[in-house]
Formats: C-alpha cells, sequence, structure tokens
C-alpha cells in the first residue's frame, strides 16, 4: 500500500510539527541522544572536571565533540530537555487517549514533566554559595564557589573599607585577556582601567623563568602568568592588570590584582591592593561575588568526630544562632538535617583546616536559595504513583495472559 | 546430543576432586601439632579495634590470611608427610604465639617468580606461595624495592596518573610484598615485649649486646623505672651516642630495645581505654609509650601488659595454662567492652563467617545449575519439569543462604543491607535471584529458574573474587554523609533493585539470543516461546524503570538534603540517569515501532552494560562527588564482560539479518510467482 505523500504547505506546518513533537520517534531520539551526551559527559569530567563539563554537555544547546576521532556536532542537554518537555506536554497529556488503561501513564508523565520544570527553575533562578565561620564568629553574607567580582573602596585613617565600588562578576569575567574595558567608577574620582582577565593565573617575580609565559605588563617585578583552568572550578584564582586612572588619559596607577590575596580562610582578612589618589587612601580586590541573608548566623560550636581510630570522619555539625533583629534561634545544623528559613536553606557542608584541633576549626555551610527546592519530591511522589498504577495494570495483564497460555498449551 | 552434553558436565563435575589431589606445598617443619579447638574458639572471639569498630579477632584472621594468601586458609605438608589445612583462626593464634612454626607456613602469594627473583630468592613454580622464612634471603632487597616502588606510586598519584610513574606489574607485585611482609613482621612481634628474647623480628637489625639484653629485660619493670618522656624524647635519646661507661651504655640499650619493642607491639588495638568517654583503644604499643609520658598511667598500663605477659607464659607453660589465660582475658575484655556497648555483635559475626553462608549459596546455585542441566536432556518432559521444579527448590536455598548472610551482615552493623560495593554485589544478586524465581513462579517455563540460577553463580562468584581482591573487612564504617540509614533504606536499596533488574533483563536477553541463533542454526522454530520472553523481558524493563526512576529520584532528593542540590551530573547520577534512559529508550522505541522483539533484547544487553558502567565503572573514573569503592583492574573486567555482552548481540544481528534476507526472498519469488504467466 503506497504511502499518502506529506503535505508541506505552510498552511499544514503547524499540524506537520504538532505531529513532530507529539512523536514516539522524537521521544525515543531525545532518549538516545540524552543518553549519548550524558555518557560524554560523565567521561569528560574525567579531563575537564565537573563544571566546565556541565557547562559544555549538559547546560547547552549544541556543542561539539570527537567520536572516534571525528568532530560532531550534537544537541546539548538544555535543548534535548526542553524538546522533550515540549514531546510530553503535547504528546503524553495533550494528544493522548484519554482512557482508564492510560491513567498511570498520564500521571507518571505529568510528574516529570513536574521534575523537568523543576529542573529548569533551579537552572534559571537558583543560586548557590557557602558561609565559613569560626566558632563566635557572625555572618549574613554568602560567598560564591566560582566567581570573582572588582571591589574598589576608600579606606579609613584605620585602614577600614568605606561603600565599595563593584564591578559585577558577569563583567568582569567577560574580558579576555588581550582586552582592555575603561569604567567610570561611581563617586570615585578616577577610571577604572582593566587590561585583560585571566581566569586562572599566578602572579611570578620576572627574575624567574617561569615569568616568560606571561605577556602581560611587568608591574613591580611581576608578571601574571595564565595558568591551565583547574578541574575544580572552584580552585581557579584569576588576575587582572588594573589601572586607576584619575584624568582619564589612559594612565595612572597600575596593579596586577590577583585572586590569591583574597582570604582563603575566614580567619582571615583580604589583603587589598592599597593606592592614593588626591590624598585619599584606597583598596581594590578581586572579591568573591557576594550577597546577604536577610539574617544573621552566629556559630556557637562546631563538632568533628571521627570514627575510633581513624581518620574517616564520622559526624560533623554545627551549633548556630540565626539572629533576626531581636530574636535570636539556637539549633543544630548537620549532615543530612540543613536548616531552613527564608528561602534559603544552609547544609553542613565542609570544615577547616584540615590540621585544625577541634575547638579551632571553622564550619562551612553550603547555603541555597531555590525556588524549586521541594519540586522533585513531589514529583516523585506523583510519578511513582503513576508508575505503579500502570505496571500493576501490566502485570495483571501479564499473569493472565501467560496463565492462559499455560492453560491452553496444557489442553493441548 | 546427550553425549555432548555429558562431556560438558563431568568434567565440571570432576573439578573438586581433581584440586584436592593436587599436592600441598612442604615446609621443612617436622610435624605440626594443632591447636585445641576450644584454645582456638575462644581466641577467634577475643575484641580488638580495628578500622573504627571493635570487631572479633576472627575477622581480622580473615582478612589478613586473604591479603597474604588470597585464600582463607593455609594449607602445607609437614616433614612426616602428613597433610595440614589451618584455617585462619588458628593461623593467627600460629603467628601470635607460636611465631617459628608460622614463619615455615607458606602464605605469601607471588603471582609471577619474576618478583621473587628479583628480590634474589629461588623461585618455585610461577604463580605460588612462599613462607617467610623462604623469602627471608631477600628481605633487605625487598625492603629497598618496596621503598622505591612506594615513592613511584606516591608520584603517580600526585601527578593524576602521569604513566612515567605507573608501576608495571612486577613492581606492583614486589610493591604488595613488601606490605604483607612488613605486617606480617609486625604482627610476629606484637608480643615480642613478653618474650623475652624468644623470637625477635628482624633480629639482625639488633647488636648482639642488644639481643642479650632482651633475653633479661621486663618491659613493665623497665617502665616502672623511666624517666618521664615522650615519644620524641626517647626517639632523641636513643639517636644520641651512649657515655662511655658500662651504666649509659646499658641505659641506652634499654632505650633502644624498649623503642623497639615498643615500634613492633603496634596496630593491634586489644586494650579498652582507661576513660569511658574515650572510644578508642589501645594497643601494647599505645599502652607504652603511654606509660612513658606518664608516671600515673604505668600502674595500669603495667597491669594491662601484664595480661599478655601472662598469656605469653601460660603458652609456655602448658595448653591447659593457655586455655585458663586466654579465656580469662577474653572475659576481661567482654567485662569492660560490653557496659561500653562495643563488640556486642561480635559473637554474630563470627558465627556468620563460620556459617559460610554465601559460600553454601553459590554451591546451591552450581548444584541447582546441574540439576537445571539434566532437566534439558528431557525438555517437556514429565521428569523434565521435576528437575525444573528441584532446581528452583535448590536456588531457594541458594536464596535463603544469601539472605540469612544479608541479614546477619545488617544486624552487625545495625544498618540497613548496602552500605559498600561488596554489600550492592550481595544484595543485586539476592533481588536477581527473587526476580527470576518471582518469573518462574508467573511462567512455568524454566526460563526464571534458569535467570536465577545464572545471577546466582554469577553474583555469588563476584562477591567471592571481589572479597579476596580487596582482602579487607567488608563491614565498613560510614563516612559522615552516609550515616542515615533512612536514605540507605530508601534510595540505596530502591536503585540496587533497579541494578538488578537491568542486569536480569539482559539474561533474559542472552537467553532469547542463544534460543533465536541456535534454533536458526537447527531450523527449528517456537513463536509462542520466544514471545513469551519478550512480553517477560518488556516486564522486567518496565520493572527496571520503576526502581531505577525512583531511586534516581530519592537521591536526588537526599543529595538536597545533604548537599543542596538536587541534581549535579555527577558520574554516579549520571550513570542511574542513563540506566533510566535507556530503558526509556526501549519503551518508547518500541512504541515508535523502531524496536520489535529482537530489538527488545538486544536493546536489554545494552541496558546491561550501562547498567554494569554506573555500577562499576564510574567508581573508576575518579571523579564525583560520591562514587565509592575503586576497584583495581575493574575496568579489564568490565571490558571482557562487555565483549562477552557484545557476542551475544552479533547473534542477534546475524538472526535479524537472515530473517531479513529471507524475508526478501519470500518477497522476490512472490513477484516472481505474480509475473509468471498462469
Amino acid at each position: 500500500m503506497a504511502r499518502k505523500p506529506i503535505d508541506w504547505s505552510p498552511s499544514n506546518w503547524p499540524k506537520l510539527l504538532y505531529q513532530f513533537f507529539t512523536s514516539f520517534k522524537v521521544a525515543t531520539a531525545v532518549f538516545v541522544l540524552m543518553t549519548l551526551v550524558t555518557l560524554l559527559g560523565t567521561l569528560a569530567q574525567v579531563d575537564q572536571g565537573l563544571y566546565a563539563a556541565k557547562v559544555k554537555y549538559f547546560h547547552s544547546f549544541f556543542f561539539t565533540d570527537k567520536i572516534f576521532g571525528i568532530p560532531v556536532l550534537l544537541p546539548g542537554g538544555l535543548l534535548l530537555m526542553i524538546i522533550l518537555t515540549i514531546n510530553m506536554i503535547l504528546g503524553a497529556l495533550v494528544k493522548v487517549r484519554k482512557r482508564w488503561r492510560g491513567a498511570g501513564l498520564l500521571v507518571s508523565h505529568f510528574g516529570m514533566i513536574m521534575l523537568l520544570a523543576g529542573g529548569f527553575v533551579t537552572w534559571a533562578f537558583a543560586t548557590d554559595g557557602y558561609m565559613a565561620l569560626y566558632p563566635g564568629m557572625s555572618s549574613n553574607r554568602v560567598e560564591s564557589y566560582r566567581d570573582w567580582q572588582l571591589e574598589v573602596f576608600p579606606l579609613d585613617e584605620n585602614g577600614r573599607a568605606k561603600q565599595s565600588w563593584i564591578l559585577p562578576s558577569d563583567e568582569l569575567q567577560s574580558i579576555r585577556v588581550d582586552e582592555q574595558r575603561s569604567y567610570d567608577a561611581d563617586g570615585l574620582p578616577f577610571h577604572v582601567i582593566i587590561n585583560g582577565f585571566t581566569k586562572n593565573a599566578t602572579p611570578i617575580p620576572t627574575a624567574s623563568i617561569k615569568s616568560s609565559s606571561g605577556k602581560g605588563k611587568e608591574i613591580d617585578g611581576f608578571k601574571l602568568v595564565p595558568q591551565d583552568a583547574s578541574k575544580e572550578a572552584e580552585q581557579n584564582l584569576p588576575g587582572a592588570y588594573v589601572a586607576f586612572d584619575p584624568d582619564g588619559e589612559g594612565e595612572g596607577i597600575e596593579a596586577i590584582l590577583w585572586a590569591g590575596s583574597y582570604r582563603f580562610d575566614p580567619g582571615e582578612d583580604p589583603m587589598p591592593f592599597p593606592f592614593t589618589i588626591d590624598g585619599q587612601l584606597y583598596g581594590a580586590m578581586l572579591a568573591k561575588k557576594s550577597w546577604n541573608v536577610p539574617f544573621e548566623v552566629r556559630l556557637d560550636e562546631f563538632i568533628f568526630e571521627r570514627h575510633p581510630g581513624v581518620s574517616t570522619a564520622r559526624n560533623y555539625e554545627s551549633r548556630v544562632t540565626r539572629v533576626e533583629g531581636e530574636k535570636e534561634t539556637s539549633l543544630e545544623i548537620k549532615m543530612n538535617e540543613p536548616m531552613r528559613f527564608a528561602g534559603y536553606t544552609f547544609f553542613q557542608e565542609s570544615f577547616g583546616p584540615s590540621d585544625g584541633k577541634p575547638g579551632e576549626m571553622f564550619s562551612q555551610f553550603a547555603v541555597a536559595n531555590n525556588p524549586a527546592d521541594q519540586w522533585p519530591l513531589w514529583s516523585l511522589v506523583v510519578t511513582t504513583i503513576g508508575l505503579m498504577i500502570h505496571f500493576c495494570v501490566m502485570l495483571v495483564d501479564f499473569i493472565i495472559r501467560s496463565r492462559r497460555k499455560t492453560a491452553a498449551a496444557t489442553q493441548s | 546430543m546427550k553425549r555432548l552434553f555429558l562431556s560438558l558436565i563431568l568434567p565440571v563435575l570432576a573439578l573438586p576432586g581433581i584440586a584436592s589431589a593436587r599436592d600441598l606445598p612442604k615446609t621443612p617443619l617436622p610435624s605440626y601439632e594443632p591447636w585445641d579447638e576450644e584454645v582456638v574458639h575462644t581466641f577467634e572471639n577475643l575484641l580488638v579495634q580495628e578500622g573504627g569498630r571493635v570487631k572479633p579477632l576472627y575477622s581480622v584472621a580473615r582478612f589478613t590470611l586473604l591479603q597474604y594468601s588470597g585464600k582463607t586458609t593455609a594449607a602445607f605438608q609437614t616433614a612426616d608427610g602428613v597433610d595440614h589445612k589451618l584455617h585462619y583462626a588458628e593461623w593467627l593464634l600460629n603467628v601470635l604465639f607460636k611465631g617459628e612454626v608460622a614463619k615455615d607456613l607458606p602464605v605469601f602469594i607471588v603471582d609471577d617468580s619474576a618478583a621473587v627473583v628479583q628480590i634474589g630468592v629461588s623461585p618455585k613454580s610461577k604463580r605460588d606461595r612462599y613462607s617467610y622464612n623462604e623469602l627471608f634471603a631477600g628481605r633487605a632487597k625487598l625492603a629497598e624495592l618496596s621503598a622505591q616502588f612506594a615513592e613511584k606510586q606516591k608520584k603517580y598519584q600526585e601527578s593524576e596518573k602521569d604513566p612515567q610513574f605507573e608501576l608495571g606489574r612486577v613492581e606492583g607485585m614486589i610493591l604488595t610484598l613488601g606490605r604483607n611482609i612488613s605486617s606480617f613482621e609486625y604482627l610476629l612481634g606484637q608480643f615480642g615485649f613478653a618474650r623475652k628474647g624468644e623470637l625477635i623480628v628482624n633480629e639482625n637489625i639488633l647488636p648482639d649486646e642488644l639481643i642479650d639484653l632482651a633475653k633479661r629485660l621486663d618491659v613493665v619493670e623497665m617502665l616502672n623505672k623511666m624517666p618521664e618522656m615522650s615519644i620524641n624524647q626517647l626517639m632523641q635519646a636513643i639517636s644520641t651516642p651512649p657515655g662511655s661507661s658500662q651504666d649509659e651504655i646499658m641505659f641506652s640499650g634499654a632505650l633502644r630495645l624498649f623503642f623497639f619493642h615498643a615500634n613492633t607491639a603496634r596496630g593491634m588495638n586489644l586494650f579498652p581505654p582507661r576513660e569511658t568517654d574515650n572510644e578508642v583503644w589501645l594497643s601494647a604499643s599505645d599502652l607504652m609509650i603511654e606509660a612513658l609520658g606518664d608516671k600515673d598511667a604505668r600502674p595500669w598500663a603495667g597491669e594491662q601488659l601484664g595480661k599478655i605477659q601472662s598469656l605469653v607464659d601460660a603458652k609456655n607453660e602448658s595448653p591447659e595454662a593457655f586455655a585458663k589465660e586466654l579465656t580469662e582475658f577474653s572475659k576481661w575484655q567482654h567485662a569492660i567492652s560490653d557496659p561500653r556497648g562495643e563488640g556486642l555483635h561480635s559473637d554474630l559475626e563470627v558465627k556468620m563467617y563460620r556459617g559460610k553462608y554465601f559460600m553454601n549459596s553459590l554451591v546451591c546455585f552450581i548444584f541447582a545449575f546441574v540439576v537445571m542441566a539434566f532437566s534439558w536432556l528431557t525438555p517437556g518432559s514429565k521428569i523434565g519439569k521435576t528437575l525444573i521444579i528441584v532446581a528452583s527448590l535448590i536456588a531457594l536455598l541458594g536464596l535463603y543462604f544469601n539472605v540469612h548472610g544479608i541479614t546477619l551482615r545488617s544486624i552487625i552493623r545495625q544498618r540497613p543491607p548496602i552500605t559498600n560495593l561488596y554489600d550492592t554485589v550481595l544484595f543485586i544478586t539476592g533481588t536477581a535471584v527473587l526476580l527470576g524465581l518471582l518469573i518462574e513462579y508467573f511462567t512455568r517455563l524454566g526460563v526464571g529458574t534458569l535467570v536465577a540460577i545464572l545471577s546466582g553463580v554469577l553474583g555469588m562468584f563476584l562477591s567471592m573474587k571481589y572479597e579476596a581482591k580487596e582482602a579487607t573487612d567488608t563491614i565498613t564504617q560510614l563516612v559522615a554523609v552516609l550515616d542515615t540509614n533512612f536514605w540507605l533504606a530508601t534510595h540505596v536499596t530502591i536503585i540496587n533493585i533497579g541494578y538488578a533488574a537491568g542486569l536480569v533483563s539482559a539474561i533474559i536477553g542472552i537467553i532469547y539470543l542463544t534460543g533465536r541463533f541456535v534454533f536458526m542454526l537447527i531450523g527449528r522454530k517456537s513463536k509462542d516461546f520466544f514471545k513469551t520472553l519478550t512480553r517477560m523481558n518488556y516486564g522486567v524493563i518496565c520493572f527496571c524503570l520503576f526502581f531505577a526512576l525512583v531511586g534516581t529520584v530519592l537521591g536526588g532528593i537526599w543529595a538536597n538534603y545533604s548537599w543542596g542540590r538536587f541534581w549535579g551530573w555527577d558520574p554516579k547520577e549520571n550513570g542511574a540517569l542513563m540506566i533510566c534512559l535507556w530503558t526509556l529508550v526501549i519503551l518508547h522505541g518500541r512504541m515508535a515501532g523502531w524496536i520489535r522483539d529482537l530489538g527488545v533484547h538486544m536493546n536489554a544487553i545494552v541496558l546491561a552494560i550501562i547498567t554494569t558502567f554506573s555500577w562499576w565503572g564510574v567508581n573508576n573514573l575518579g571523579v564525583g562527588l560520591h562514587s565509592y569503592g575503586f576497584t583495581d583492574g575493574v575496568w579489564g573486567a568490565l571490558y571482557s564482560t562487555w565483549m562477552i555482552f557484545g557476542a551475544f548481540m552479533l547473534m542477534g544481528v546475524i538472526v535479524w539479518f537472515r530473517e531479513r534476507q529471507s524475508k526478501l526472498r519470500k518477497k522476490d519469488s512472490s513477484k516472481t510467482a505474480e509475473t509468471l504467466p498462469a
């Protein structure tokens, strides 16, 4: 029987598109490609690290990769998930024939759409950072793991910073190594000129042979030498050539700003680059991008236990006080028992320094703000109910058929 | 056919006989006097703290001998021609109390004689076991090479696996042998301080005058006379040349000897601490060092060390005296540990290992396989059906042993069934067997039983190989993030049920493809049987999807509670996701018309490849937050397994190709018939 030719006229495109997006073939192809992308993204983590692989394979619309040495253009995880969501909404919820036998599938697909929607909301709107405190310290400032910003601020006679001018991380990190950008710093009597930003770099004395790979200018006997990006994106220490120019003529006080001068330990103070313009002392530094939560957290005690006689950590927990204005609430944050408050969640993440003695260690919390925090749980409940209904129907059907077959075989 | 079958089965049945007929390695020991059973029983129930928990010495003995020998028994022949096979507990009893005997027992496995040649020892066969005394001639060279290779291995790890620092096969063997010999020497030297000069390990490193002094030196007495000093001060004192007077030389020698004993007595933590709030048990070495630094601790430490002295003295006195002292020591340990809540399940742990549940389980599955194989001689007959039922019952018994062992392990550590990679092997095997038997219950075709038996044999064999390879305690303490029985019981258990279903699906696929291939070769057809297999596999794939999906999402929810993010594209998470995705490929591909019966089974094998990658492979990528259980040599085993899977898929391709050709031929011939004039 000859197939009916496809009507490609523009008036028929909506129908064709609908047919395309609701087809099982598209769903199957997306699943195959998603498996391939997941595999490639997993294997790539060995060489590229988790963050870089995540951005390339899963947070992208397209990417190129070599498969058996041949470069191939492939759809990224983001594109595939968007297609899958459309496919599920149109195919499994709208187009599907509504009947009791298929109720389980309908419910389970709805649960999966919820899960994907939650993933999208998380990707688009969630923030994550950390807060590290020694016992007795309190803070409401959360810092980013990977993003760095430029802060320039006047210093008072005691060396304390007044309000800062900040070049946001998105802007700063978009500057290439060989690019120059000039900024008019609001409220400050000079321009800030950036002569190249390097994502991972080390300032090396020009006397050292290692400095020869640094192409930038020599400042105070140092050059900024680019380093390979670390597999752990959190470990990258960026650097930039910065000039503070009072008259806007392209010259001024030059400096190498390096993230290594920022604190590595919550007990340390950052070391800004100091300079004086018009008799006023200023400081400038690369600092972690930060934001504030609407309450303070004070670490009262950090408890760290190992299994007896071995170095394996058995438990680490923080006794904290949450301060909201006058109100103080004491609570514990430990592994698998986070603190959820005002849309933020504080998780017991880490501790340090590694050679610290009990009572002298800092505690680090991962701080997340995710509007879709609980969506996976709800979607799991919905999907599980749907799948259980469907598979029970399938199982009963299978058993009845098998029994019939066996009975028929016995009779014959 | 029957003759072919028997020729295949009979050698398998004869294997144990062939193995037992092998000559045991000879030792220069004139004879061997076994320990009294009661003594061994008391000894194996002694408590020791190791790996963060208090456990029976039995477990330490088991994994130590496994580490040295790759086996849990020490078999040898004495000069009087008598064969002996020592259980690991008895072997450790010899090491601690009859060191001269232990040094002659061939327990150090060397996989390639090139390793012993390099240290200047005469090789035996290509792969053989050596005694300490046989290797002693190469001890110095072994120490030198081990240190060299350990440094190379460190550089390899620090350089993120730079190939120039990768150890060669023989180098790896020498390093392992060096570590095992060193560990053995520590065991020999545990109670050296109480032996008064008898059997000093590595005595050639001590000058003659110290060996003489050792015969006269009572460590406890000496401790009481020494000034308070830290271990650093002691090391400084012994590194300073003594004065010229006899007293100064004597004092310096005594200090050196004290340090020697304290050093060799490290590692076996037999003594509960004094303080009730302290959880760290002490070794004889810890007692000596603590007493050295604190005069107030000396009476207590002396009392503890005296217990070992009494044991050693009693052993020299008579077997009865030793049995009595050992019982006293055990009672003393339990009197302290029981109120502290430590080692409460140690007797159960001994019973678990003594019960050999997992070995019994494997034996049952092998036996069930043999019975099942006999059923194939008379397929469809009453006898054949009866044999399948018998095989199913034996497999059920195998499952009982598996579940019993898993339950005991759960009780011992007070945790859900899975806490580490070894547990996953046991659990997945049990689940796969149960699934197979349930399929059999519903279908009564014999296929479910075969699936159960194959899963059981492969899984239990894998568990044993893994235990022997790792040779470390499989009841491990959990890191802080895993310290949650709720998530271990839900996410971990459920995802492993998903893994089991993925593997069962592949076994059904293999049975289907093999069947189709064989039937194609012999020109037989059984459409209904294969249709039933497809429906069976479809059901298992649905089952796999349900558990893999729920398990994966539960894992995400756990990650959200622990780390603040639901999904991080971590390799372990991705592995689980790929299992879900591939089951969805099969289910949707079937509905899209892209996958038919043959495709379902071939894709089930792809599902198993993904499952094994997720189960074992991602752990060995060396990245990710929650990859667990890095194991050497896994990639080789995985590649081999995937090649075997590939071979079955090739069968499927051949069947598909032949069917396609035959359909085309039919089409052509019908066309030709239509065009021919009537």
